[in-house]
Formats: C-alpha cells, sequence, structure tokens
C-alpha cells in the first residue's frame, strides 16, 4: 500500500507550549486509521495538519509522496475535515451540500450529485433538500454536514468526534456512510475519537495518543494518577470503588500516567488465587469489539470507574462465554505498566 | 389632558384626510432617508467587513474612532457638514446648503460608523468554526471572505437597520443642512420641531405617529435578523 501521508518529526506549538510531537507516522492511500486518546492528547491538532488548516511549527509533511510547501486551497480541496459539531452554513441543505461543488466551480449535474450525498447520509432529498439549517435535529446537522464532504468524493476524509454529540442512530448511519465512501470511492479515512467502536470494527489501524505524543500503534489503557507509594515499595493507584491497581517501577510523580497493553491483560471469569500477577480487579464487560481483520476482540472492563480494554482471540471469547454486563475479572502483572 | 386626547384626534383626521404639506415631509424624509442609506451601507458593509475580517496596521485606532462616532451628536454632523457645504466652505461651489443632497451628505456622515462598527463587530463575532467549515469545503480566500460577509447577513442587516433608525429619526442634520424649507427640505423631525414651537401639536403628533410606525418596521426587522443571526 503506498503512503498517503508521511509526517516527519513534526511539532505544533501554540503560545509557546508544544501540543503535538510526531517523529514518524504513515497512512497508507485507501486505509482507514483510527486516532484514540484523551482530552489535549493532540488529536484535533494532528487532523488540523493533516486537513492542511494549519501548518506545524518544525517537521515534514508529505502527501502522496511530495513535500507540503505550500498550502493553499488547491491542496486543501484534497482533504476534507468534519469537524465535531459541524457548522451547517446559513442556507438550505441543498446549497450546504452544493458549497464544495460550486466552490470548485462543478456545475454539471449538480442536482444528481447532492440527491445522491443526501441519500449516502440517509436523508430523502425531497424532504431534505430544501430544509433550511435550523430545521434540522443535531443528527441531520451532522449527516448534512457530512453529505457536504462526501458530495466531493474526497481524497482524504478527516473526522474530529464524527459521533459524539450525536443520537445513536444517526451515528449509526455516518459510520456506515463513511465505510461506504471507502469501498466506492477509495477515500482515505481518519477518525478521532474518545469513543469509537465502530471504528474499531472498521479501522485498519488504530492510533492511540496521549501528551501530543503517539504513544503506540494500538489501542492503549490509560491510567491517570494519583499514585500512592506502598510500604513494600510498590505503587498504588486506588479505584472508585476502593480497589487497587499496584504498579512496580515508580512513576516520575504522583500524577504520572500509567499505560497497560491490551495484550497484557487477561480476563477470568473468577479469581485467579495463585497467581504471579499483582493485579486481580473486579468488573463489568462494558463492550465488546470484533478488530478489523485481525480475528480478534477487544473487550471493554469497567472497574471501579476506570476502563480497561483486553484483547482476546475469537476461541478464548466463546471459551470465557462473556457478554456485555458479564462479572470478569482483570488480571495483570504489576510490571506491565509504563509510565508516560 | 384633554388637550393630548384632542392633538390625537386632529392627528388622524389629518393623516386620514391626506393633507399635502404634512405628507410631503412624509415622503421628503423616507426619499432622502432611503438614499442616504443606500449610500451608507454601499460604502459601509465593505469597509465594516475589512475592519472585522482582517488585521492590518492602524485597525484598532480606525475602530476605536469608529466606534466613537456612533455616538456623535446629530448638531455636531450638521455643524461639520455645514462648515464644509456653505459658500466659504471648500465644498461651497457645489451649492449643496439647503439642498436634501446636502441633507443626505449628513446622514451619510452620521449613518456610518454605525455601518462600519456594528459590521466589523458582526464579522468579529463570527464564529471561528464557519470560517474552518469554508475552509474543509476547499474555499478559496475571495470565497471564504464572500461566504463570511454573506453567513452574517442577518447581523449586517441588523447594523443597517440600527442605522437607518438614526439616519430617519435625526433633527440636527436636517435642521441645519436642509433649513427646513417647506415643500423642499422639510423632514418629520423638523416639521414635528417646527409644529410644537407653533403650538400645532395635532401636526406634530401627526407626524410623531408616523415617524413610530416607521421606527417600529425598523425595529421589528433589525428583532427577526437578529434573531436569524443568533440561530
Amino acid at each position: 500500500m503506498t503512503n498517503i501521508y508521511e509526517l516527519k518529526d513534526v511539532t505544533q506549538s501554540y503560545g509557546g507550549r508544544t501540543v503535538l510531537e510526531v517523529p514518524e507516522m504513515k497512512i497508507g492511500k485507501g486505509s482507514i486509521v483510527g486516532i484514540t486518546g484523551p482530552n489535549g492528547s493532540g488529536k484535533s491538532t494532528l487532523l488540523r495538519i493533516l486537513a492542511f488548516l494549519e501548518r506545524p511549527v518544525s517537521g515534514r509533511v508529505f502527501f502522496r509522496g511530495e513535500p507540503v510547501i505550500e498550502i493553499d486551497e488547491t491542496l486543501r480541496r484534497e482533504a476534507t475535515l468534519l469537524l465535531q459539531e459541524s457548522k451547517l452554513l446559513k442556507r438550505t441543505v441543498f446549497d450546504n451540500v452544493a458549497y464544495g461543488l460550486r466552490a470548485r466551480g462543478i456545475k454539471e449535474g449538480l442536482s444528481a450529485k447532492v440527491n445522491h450525498a443526501l441519500e449516502m447520509v440517509g436523508l430523502d432529498p425531497g424532504d431534505f433538500a430544501g430544509r433550511l439549517w435550523f430545521q434540522l435535529s443535531g443528527g441531520e446537522s451532522q449527516r448534512v454536514a457530512l453529505a457536504s464532504r462526501l458530495v466531493l468524493r474526497p481524497e482524504v476524509l478527516l473526522l474530529d468526534e464524527p459521533t459524539a454529540s450525536i443520537d445513536a442512530s444517526s451515528g449509526r448511519i455516518i459510520a456506515r456512510a463513511i465505510v461506504d465512501a471507502r469501498e466506492r470511492f477509495g477515500t482515505t479515512i481518519v477518525i478521532v475519537s474518545h469513543d469509537i467502536d465502530w471504528a474499531y470494527t472498521a479501522s485498519d489501524e488504530v492510533i492511540s495518543m496521549f501528551s501530543g505524543r503517539i504513544r503506540s500503534r494500538t489501542i492503549e489503557n490509560i491510567i491517570p494518577g494519583p499514585w500512592e507509594e506502598s510500604r513494600d515499595g510498590t505503587y498504588c493507584r486506588r479505584l472508585e470503588d476502593g480497589q487497587v491497581i499496584t504498579a512496580v517501577r515508580g512513576p516520575e510523580e504522583v500524577y504520572s500516567t500509567g499505560l497497560l497493553d491490551p495484550e497484557d491483560i487477561i480476563l477470568s471469569l473468577n479469581d485467579p488465587g495463585n497467581t504471579s500477577a499483582r493485579n486481580t480487579i473486579r468488573g463489568t464487560v462494558v463492550r465488546m469489539n470484533l478488530e478489523n481483520g485481525e480475528g480478534n476482540v477487544l473487550v471493554t472492563v469497567n472497574a471501579g470507574g476506570t476502563i480497561f480494554t483486553s484483547r482476546v482471540t475469537t476461541g478464548s471469547l466463546s471459551k470465557l462465554g462473556i457478554v456485555p454486563g458479564s462479572p470478569v475479572v482483570v488480571v495483570f502483572k504489576a510490571n506491565s505498566i509504563r509510565w508516560v | 389632558m384633554g388637550y393630548l386626547a384632542e392633538g390625537f384626534r386632529k392627528a388622524f383626521i389629518i393623516l386620514f384626510s391626506g393633507q399635502e404639506e404634512t405628507f410631503s415631509a412624509i415622503f421628503t424624509t423616507l426619499k432622502v432617508s432611503t438614499f442616504s442609506i443606500l449610500v451608507t451601507l454601499a460604502v459601509g458593509i465593505p469597509l465594516g467587513f475589512i475592519l472585522g475580517y482582517y488585521t492590518f496596521p492602524g485597525k484598532h485606532a480606525f475602530r476605536t474612532i469608529s466606534d466613537t462616532l456612533m455616538a456623535i451628536p446629530t448638531v455636531v454632523v450638521g455643524l461639520l457638514v455645514y462648515a464644509f457645504i456653505s459658500r466659504s466652505g471648500p465644498f461651497g461651489g457645489f451649492g449643496l446648503l439647503f439642498t436634501l443632497r446636502g441633507v443626505a451628505i449628513g446622514q451619510f456622515v452620521l449613518g456610518l460608523p454605525i455601518v462600519v462598527s456594528l459590521t466589523a463587530s458582526a464579522t468579529e463575532q463570527m464564529e471561528d468554526s464557519v470560517k474552518l467549515t469554508l475552509m474543509t469545503l476547499g474555499a478559496s480566500p475571495g470565497q471564504l471572505a464572500a461566504s463570511s460577509l454573506w453567513e452574517g447577513r442577518y447581523a449586517v442587516v441588523a447594523a443597517a437597520m440600527t442605522a437607518y433608525s438614526r439616519i430617519i429619526s435625526e433633527v440636527g442634520v436636517s435642521m441645519m443642512i436642509g433649513g427646513n424649507i417647506k415643500w423642499r427640505t422639510r423632514t418629520i423631525t423638523t416639521a414635528i420641531a417646527l409644529e410644537t414651537g407653533k403650538g400645532q401639536f395635532a401636526e406634530g403628533i401627526a407626524l410623531g405617529i408616523v415617524l413610530l410606525a416607521i421606527a417600529f418596521a425598523v425595529n421589528g426587522f433589525v428583532s427577526v435578523a437578529r434573531r436569524r443571526a443568533s440561530i
């Protein structure tokens, strides 16, 4: 697969504060990449750089193998970004969807293209095309905003929390339309989200970000502080329900953040008893997602208000017989926790 | 209170009987104020947009001057314009004093800062997400500027109506520049001042009712525009 993007030593700062540091990153043409991470991890900044809305303070961005030297609308028209709460223009749905085409001077087949894009996002053109921007619900607005991008058949579609503030039904339609865009137009898709249930299943790759850096090219568990030093020299993080996570090799500071690989977590139906793993934490399965192309399932467990994600094979999962709502024990070694 | 009630009764008779002198003042007002606001908008909207949208040296000083001039007393505008267009002024040769064209110049000076400042504010207050949305849809710099102005159109209309309210209700410029000449430069406001001075309350009230009706209509329009702008 050829790369559509390549970032080398890219740094972004605002007011002297570095918010993004990416030593190297490649995104394959036609791939779907999910980017996850907590607030302030640099996800949206990375998207804005990929959308050519801002230029990094240092480093180089390559697009289709060519270094990006000058940013203008010609380049910006190759990649379109859908914001979390996209602003619709103060005009009809039709004019909103047609805006990008008109900006490019495309007049031929305008109506057919707009209608097709509206259909892709599950909106009946006959009912919606003439509506004004304030005659739509939040979910419908977001779908119109997505249609405004899909109508352009973009080479790259960047999505910033596209389903975060809308109803589940609209979220499902948007998810389907995005995957559809890749299949129909070969669009490269980059999705940023806290909660990317559907992205996990659709993404070819998931990147975890934290504090402006790419931590891994997989999902990671993030365990924020405060950490307390115990008498035996280990470090503890108390969960909301009183259970304790234990880590060896102390953090640099009380509020350091621990990272835990989903591969390092074992799920058990019962307390495993004698085991070398220090951490046996009881929780409830809240979500299960099939990883795209891997044949693995990401099982998300809520334990004392902290979310743990474990990667298990489909075989192990059927042996465990768990479903969302099942009580499980999350088991991992104290030395599996790494520090940010 | 009796004379007030009597004044209103007579005012309605004047309005419904179509008294020529009263309607001459009404038409003169509408004619000159409509011309003034159109010229003011043609100059003020682009200037206000540039002031709100772009960054350039002296922008803040220009904005401060414009904001200050929004509250300039109409008689001061009248005085300044008088000084320029009177026979001994630099534009005395154009014969603008005591003409409607002269009044229109004064009203333009009065309305311009309002349109410029309020258009600039509307442009500045436009959410960044609007600009970002236009950029993500591939707008060129020219399209971005034009579309941004179009997105702020309701706020700009509100600015225009605010300026029109000020123009149509001013008395200082019309009196000093127009001279309150019957059938020629007498406007609603100058006529009200004159009739009241003569003790002719009914005529004053009749013209006052018309002015209030125009003001209500304009403000109703402003209110709708502001509501649309905030959606």
